[in-house]
């Protein structure tokens, strides 16, 4: 049993709110402030928010593997509750960045979708943690949904490099950019793209250690109703 | 007394809000018989899954003889008898005993099964798929199939639901020809009679919390009933 | 290691005095090819051609799905689920032996489907039936492991037949990936690349692995 609000967590809540500030303000302006891509227009401006995204949305769904490996292992509700709420925050990051990508395809490509490997991937990625999501809510019993959740996270993120090594065998045809490499990115734009990806996952620690806490607070609670209902019954 | 066949420690369960099983002390030596009893919701189940190996106690830890065996090692000393049969209906009662004999790593599964038919006279039935057998035949079948890999502990949830008188009578005078043997058993059932009948020692288990009974209480029915409420009334106000 | 004889002795003979899962499967996998038959039939042109290799996976993971939904959905009677979980033995034994009796059911309704998929589709397997059949046997195993994992998940969930699906299909992208690719190239050039039968067999190692571990937490209560 935790109290969410013991020194630990609100320190925890404290600094990811305060890096938060700080760097999405920073951001913000070097965003405004930074070059128009010749080619492109300020739809390039979208490079500052969709890859910070992914990356995010990578870190939630690791997040969700490591949290039900270690619930597995020892088998503290902790775990568990982590694994939970960084899956659903990774969810969220995931459903913005595909929405950002498809604008972004529109405005270089042309079109608003492709089944470029890359994003063929991603897809199932973001389709396999709404599973997860499911499985959790349609298993009766919380500790058999806390462990088939894990499994499944477990075995969900095989996926990831499973797919990139598919990516890696077919993807001669890609149309989506590979990782960017040093100097790909023009004048200006590193430290904003820097900016975007460090506030991008302070944001997703927020979030996280937010859901996180209301996981706790929602146990503590069931609990406390659970004993409070015990002696009322005559 | 020689060593405990079963000794459980602070054994606990619990996920979510309430616990399902408080640290809980047992021991039992072989040849024991153990009754549980408690209202429905108490956390017999819960107890006898643990014991079982078929759930992960939250706390404490379960001796069956040696210390420090995994709960693989202790899964081969066990043997229980649900409500439920455990039996493929599409298997005859035979190869249910054999495929349950390969399941344990018993060497010999088809002369074990013949020996288990002889022992338990289910050779009339024997060769019938256990889809087709009556509730009564099946859980003959299912007792000798808790059996076949000579549990040191045999656990028993409600084993006499559903059975006809004779059936049950049966099963009381097999249960009771075991009190000599090295077997330690626990019993879950509703039947006090039944429990003073079988068993040498009585623990009431009221939402998760236990309590011995007496050895007196066992001394027969209308005294076990008595101690059984008792021990209800107590544990309630406790909760 | 007796548990995984004893259990995939213990499936088949459940298949082989009923037949049910095996026909349901054969049913449905010809079924869902008549009607891809309808839904996009081949073109005169060969050219145009170049999805059919895929519909014959469609027919496959679909029937692939259903059979995993039966494997457990049998272990329900007289909680015989339990009783696994009761065998001391090595769960990641158990394991293996009901993805065994899966697999090998599978390859039998796959067998049949090909035949009535040539004949639907016109197309002559004889000459590639060899590297058809391994393809068909690598995507089969993927199948089997990631779905005899999954299915006993799901059926202890609600809505059990629509959970397995959900879970299993994103997972089965490599393999199908891979499947396409080998069976699309074989039919149209009559040899087998390597690489999309290497991303097969790795994806099958990782799930057939993957899946022998995690069987062990499947099982508890």
């Amino acid at each position: 049993m935790s109290d969410a609000n013991r020194p630990g967590m609100r320190r925890w809540k404290r600094a990811t709110a305060v890096a938060l500030a700080l760097l999405a303000a920073a951001w913000a302006w070097t965003v405004w402030h930074a070059p128009l891509d010749s080619v492109q227009g300020v739809i390039q401006k979208i490079l500052y928010v969709h890859p910070p995204l992914a990356f995010a949305a990578y870190a939630g769904f690791i997040g969700t593997a490591i949290g039900g490996a270690l619930f597995l292992a020892r088998g503290h509700e902790h775990f568990d509750r982590f694994a939970a709420a960084s899956a659903e925050v990774g969810v969220v990051f995931s459903t913005l960045m595909l929405l950002t990508g498809p604008i972004w395809a529109k405005g270089t490509w042309g079109k608003w979708w492709t089944w470029d490997p890359r994003l063929t991937v991603t897809l199932l990625l973001y389709l396999t943690y709404v599973a997860y999501l499911l499985l959790r809510g349609f298993t009766e019993g919380n500790e058999r949904a806390a462990r088939f959740a894990a499994v499944y996270g477990i075995l969900g993120s095989a996926l990831i490099p499973l797919n990139y090594y598919a990516i890696e065998l077919f993807g001669s045809r890609a149309l989506h950019p590979d990782n960017l490499q040093r100097g790909s990115l023009g004048e200006g734009m590193g430290l904003p793209f820097l900016l975007g990806v460090l506030a991008t996952l302070a944001a997703f620690a927020f979030l996280l250690v937010r859901r996180f806490e209301l996981g706790e607070l929602r146990a503590l609670h069931a609990e406390l109703s659970a004993r409070a209902a015990l002696r009322e019954e005559p | 007394m020689s060593a405990p066949a079963l000794r459980a420690t602070g054994l606990a369960k619990r996920f979510g809000p309430l616990a399902a099983l408080a640290p809980l002390d047992l021991a039992l030596a072989p040849g024991e018989t153990l009754a549980v009893l408690g209202p429905n919701g108490a956390g017999k189940s819960t107890l006898l899954r643990l014991l079982a190996g078929l759930a992960r106690p939250s706390a404490g830890e379960i001796a069956l003889g040696a210390n420090g065996e995994s709960r693989a090692q202790r899964r081969a000393r066990v043997g229980l008898l649900a409500h439920a049969t455990f039996l493929t209906p599409q298997l005859t009662a035979r190869e249910n005993l054999v495929f349950a004999a390969r399941l344990y790593g018993v060497a010999n599964p088809e002369a074990r099964a013949t020996e288990l038919i002889a022992a338990h006279e289910l050779a009339p039935f024997a060769e019938r798929r256990a889809g087709e057998l009556s509730r009564g035949m099946a859980q003959r079948v299912a007792i000798a199939r808790a059996l076949v890999h000579e549990p040191a502990l045999l656990l028993l949830d409600e084993p006499f639901t559903g059975l006809d008188a004779r059936a049950a009578e049966r099963l009381a005078e097999q249960l009771a020809m075991r009190r000599g043997s090295e077997r330690a058993c626990v019993l879950v059932t509703h039947e006090l009679a039944r429990a003073a009948q079988l068993a040498t020692r009585a623990l009431v288990l009221v939402r998760g919390r236990a309590r011995s009974l007496e050895p007196g209480a066992l001394a027969s029915a209308d005294a076990l009933g008595a101690a059984y409420r008792d021990a209800v009334a107590a544990l309630e106000a406790v909760s | 290691m007796s548990a995984f004889w004893a259990v995939l002795w213990k499936d088949l003979a459940i298949e082989w005095r009923s037949r049910d899962r095996f026909a349901a499967m054969t049913v449905f996998a010809l079924l869902v090819v008549l009607v891809l038959y309808f839904a996009a039939p081949p073109s005169l042109d060969a050219a145009q051609n170049a999805h059919v290799p895929g519909l014959l996976w469609v027919a496959y993971v679909f029937a692939g799905v259903l059979g995993m939904n039966r494997a457990f959905a049998a272990e329900l009677e007289n909680d015989a689920l339990s009783a696994l979980a009761l065998a001391p033995a090595d769960r990641g034994f158990l394991f293996l032996g009901k993805a065994a009796a899966s697999f090998l059911i599978l390859i039998t309704v796959q067998a049949l489907a090909a035949v009535f998929f040539a004949l639907a589709f016109s197309l002559d397997l004889w000459p590639v039936a060899p590297q058809l059949a391994a393809v068909a046997a690598l995507g089969a195993l993927g199948i089997s492991c990631a779905g005899t994992l999954l299915a006993a998940i799901a059926v202890r969930t609600r809505y059990r037949e629509v959970m397995l699906p959900l879970l299993l299909l994103p997972l089965l992208v490599p393999v199908l990936l891979g499947a396409v690719r080998a069976t699309t190239a074989l039919l149209t050039t009559g040899s087998l690349p390597w690489p999309p039968v290497q991303l097969l067999i790795v994806a099958d190692a990782v799930y057939a692995i993957v899946s022998f571990l995690c069987f062990e937490y499947v099982l508890d209560e």
